[in-house]
């Protein structure tokens, strides 16, 4: 009985807005231009003893001001995905392309964020982290990097701390600070991995509403990395479903919107979501 | 309210007001502050051994052996005064900073090459691994050969006692620097020289400093050891010769006197300058490990 009622909801949620692997969803379109373009990207890597396959010929879209959440299990090769984007590993079959130009190696156009809280630069303050890849990178001269990173610092809510060395911030903080940071050089794209996955529950629904906050108010492109179906509800306007081992992409769909991450309908999305996801591991188990 | 705790199924219970308790907070007595002081206490051992001193030369009354802790002192403040002692301490100096600056920069030119290649990476470990056991000293009859009786030879043992330590330290603590702070600074189109320098150096640095650290001390002993094997290079020797010289002369207080100032000086480096170097670095970064 149970289990035909959530057959119902979910043949009615595909219909609505999930569309498995051929492509992407169809709602929005049309709305902004293509920014990531990646296309049957499969990522092999060595480790000491085996060839790994993470990813398998994975395919998908960001748009301009797109919150595109790559969701999956561990081991799905979400997090390596992110980095092959970020430009630290190189895709043995397909491409990525950043506004249509191929993405060879690591770039400030696409800033990193990472879940370490070791990404802050210990010895700089948090000032210094802000405006260090702006000087760096001679994006911008020592007076207009100043005015930059006091403005997104600002923005963050960490004014009062400007000048404090990181070990003296709070997990939350210190990712508030990497934030910053990657805004402040307005890259193109903003990669997150996980940012939010090594703070407790509190601060990090406060993270999440913050991230949003300050979508809401420049609507930079981010492409988030997350395990937790929840985060990527409430996170994403789109979400990127993968399988483990390799990664495979599931589903493509778009979130609900704005605001409505606690009404029914996220409810059901979130049933729907950990159904596919369960499903898979169902699958897995005769094999192994 | 009862209905409302019950239905809760919360058990409230009462707690003391502050005004209750005997003792919340208390300073402590004089006497307990002073002994909370290490620095008071070290003093007070230090006085202990110095009175120690003074009634055994004064009972042995063998100033060739042991003179008594006052004759010592006398003696230092002497030379101190005749600018005998920081002439010589002077002149030690000189050269320790001469090899010691040469070595850092040796130890900090093969690092970037080990680091760069994997064949330095094999260099400096097969170079660590064999000349690290080796003491410095071991290589003074050669250096002697090379560059004759002067300040060449001793800056040669100095470069070789401090190059290995820091070139070691160095190298660990740039393979121990986080993946995440690598990318990082990738992420800024970092890659060279300006990665070891803006990323590598700052977040080794720990590292780095222990290792200048063990090169001063291996540095500062070596060199005393060498000034007593020969030690006159031009005009007149270091602080090691001033001991060696006045053993011959049996000026014993004196050679105390040069005891105590090798134990100074070493102490003020290790203690003042290195000191202050990671008040201002690491431990203002919250790095020290």
């Amino acid at each position: 009985m149970a289990s035909g009622a959530t057959l119902a909801s979910n043949s009615a949620l595909s219909g609505a807005r999930a569309i498995t692997s051929a492509g992407r969803a169809a709602a929005d379109a049309d709305a902004a231009p293509i920014l990531l373009d990646v296309r049957g990207v499969t990522i092999q890597y060595k480790t000491q003893r085996h060839l790994v396959t993470a990813t398998y010929r994975v395919s998908f879209n960001v748009l301009q001001g797109d919150r595109f959440v790559v969701l999956g299990p561990s081991g799905c090769g979400k997090s390596t995905l992110l980095k092959a984007v970020g430009g630290y590993l190189q895709p043995t079959e397909g491409e990525i392309r950043l506004k249509g130009e191929l993405i060879k190696k690591p770039g400030p156009d696409r800033i990193m964020v990472f879940q370490e809280f070791d990404q802050l630069l210990p010895w700089k303050t948090v000032f210094e982290n802000v405006a260090f890849p702006l000087k760096t990178t001679g994006t911008l001269d020592s007076k207009a990097a100043y005015e930059r990173a006091m403005h997104y610092i600002e923005k963050v809510k960490l004014t009062k701390f400007a000048h404090s060395y990181p070990h003296t911030l709070s997990g939350g903080m210190k990712q508030r600070v990497a934030i910053a940071r990657g805004m402040a050089m307005e890259p193109d794209i903003l990669l997150m991995d996980e940012p939010f996955a090594a703070l407790d529950a509190l601060t990090r629904t406060r993270m999440q509403d913050e991230l949003l906050a300050l979508w809401d108010d420049t609507r930079f492109t981010v492409l988030f990395v997350t395990h937790s179906i929840p985060e990527a509800i409430k996170i994403g306007s789109r979400i990127l479903l993968l399988s483990p081992h390799p990664g495979q992409v599931k589903a493509e769909i778009n979130s609900v919107p704005r605001g409505q991450e606690s009404s029914n309908e996220a409810a059901a999305l979130g049933r729907e979501i950990h159904d596919m996801l369960f499903a898979d591991q169902i699958e897995e188990a005769p094999n192994a | 309210m009862l209905e409302a705790v019950q239905r809760a199924n919360i058990i409230y219970s009462e707690t003391l007001g502050p005004e209750q308790f005997g003792i919340i907070q208390k300073p402590l007595t004089l006497a307990e502050k002073v002994y909370n002081q290490a620095w008071l206490r070290k003093i007070a051992i230090l006085v202990v051994l110095a009175v120690a001193w003074e009634i055994y030369g004064r009972w042995l009354d063998n100033p060739l052996l042991v003179p008594p802790f006052s004759e010592a002192m006398r003696a230092l403040i002497e030379d101190v005064g005749n600018g005998t002692i920081p002439a010589r301490a002077l002149s030690s100096i000189e050269v320790l900073l001469v090899g010691f600056a040469t070595g850092t920069l040796l130890a900090g030119l093969l690092t970037v090459f080990a680091i760069s290649t994997r064949i330095g990476t094999d260099f400096l470990e097969t170079m660590t691994a064999m000349f690290n056991p080796l003491p410095a000293i071991a290589l003074l009859p050669l250096a002697l050969i090379w560059f004759g009786l002067g300040a060449g030879s001793l800056v040669f043992v100095l470069v070789h006692s401090v190059m290995w330590a820091v070139a070691l330290n160095t190298l660990a603590g740039f393979r121990s620097v986080s993946m995440t702070v690598r990318m990082v600074g990738r992420n800024y189109n970092l890659s060279g020289l300006r990665f070891v320098g803006k990323i590598l150096i700052p977040a080794a640095f720990p590292s780095i400093l222990a290792g200048l650290k063990i090169g001063w001390a291996f540095a500062w002993r070596t060199l005393i050891a060498a000034e007593l094997i020969f030690g006159v290079s031009s005009g007149q020797g270091g602080l090691g010769w001033y001991i060696f010289e006045s053993k011959n002369q049996l000026n014993i207080p004196q050679v105390f006197a040069g005891l105590l100032t090798i134990i100074l000086i070493g102490l003020a480096v290790e203690n003042v300058i290195f000191r202050v170097i990671e008040t201002r670095t690491v431990q203002r970064w919250g790095m020290q490990s």
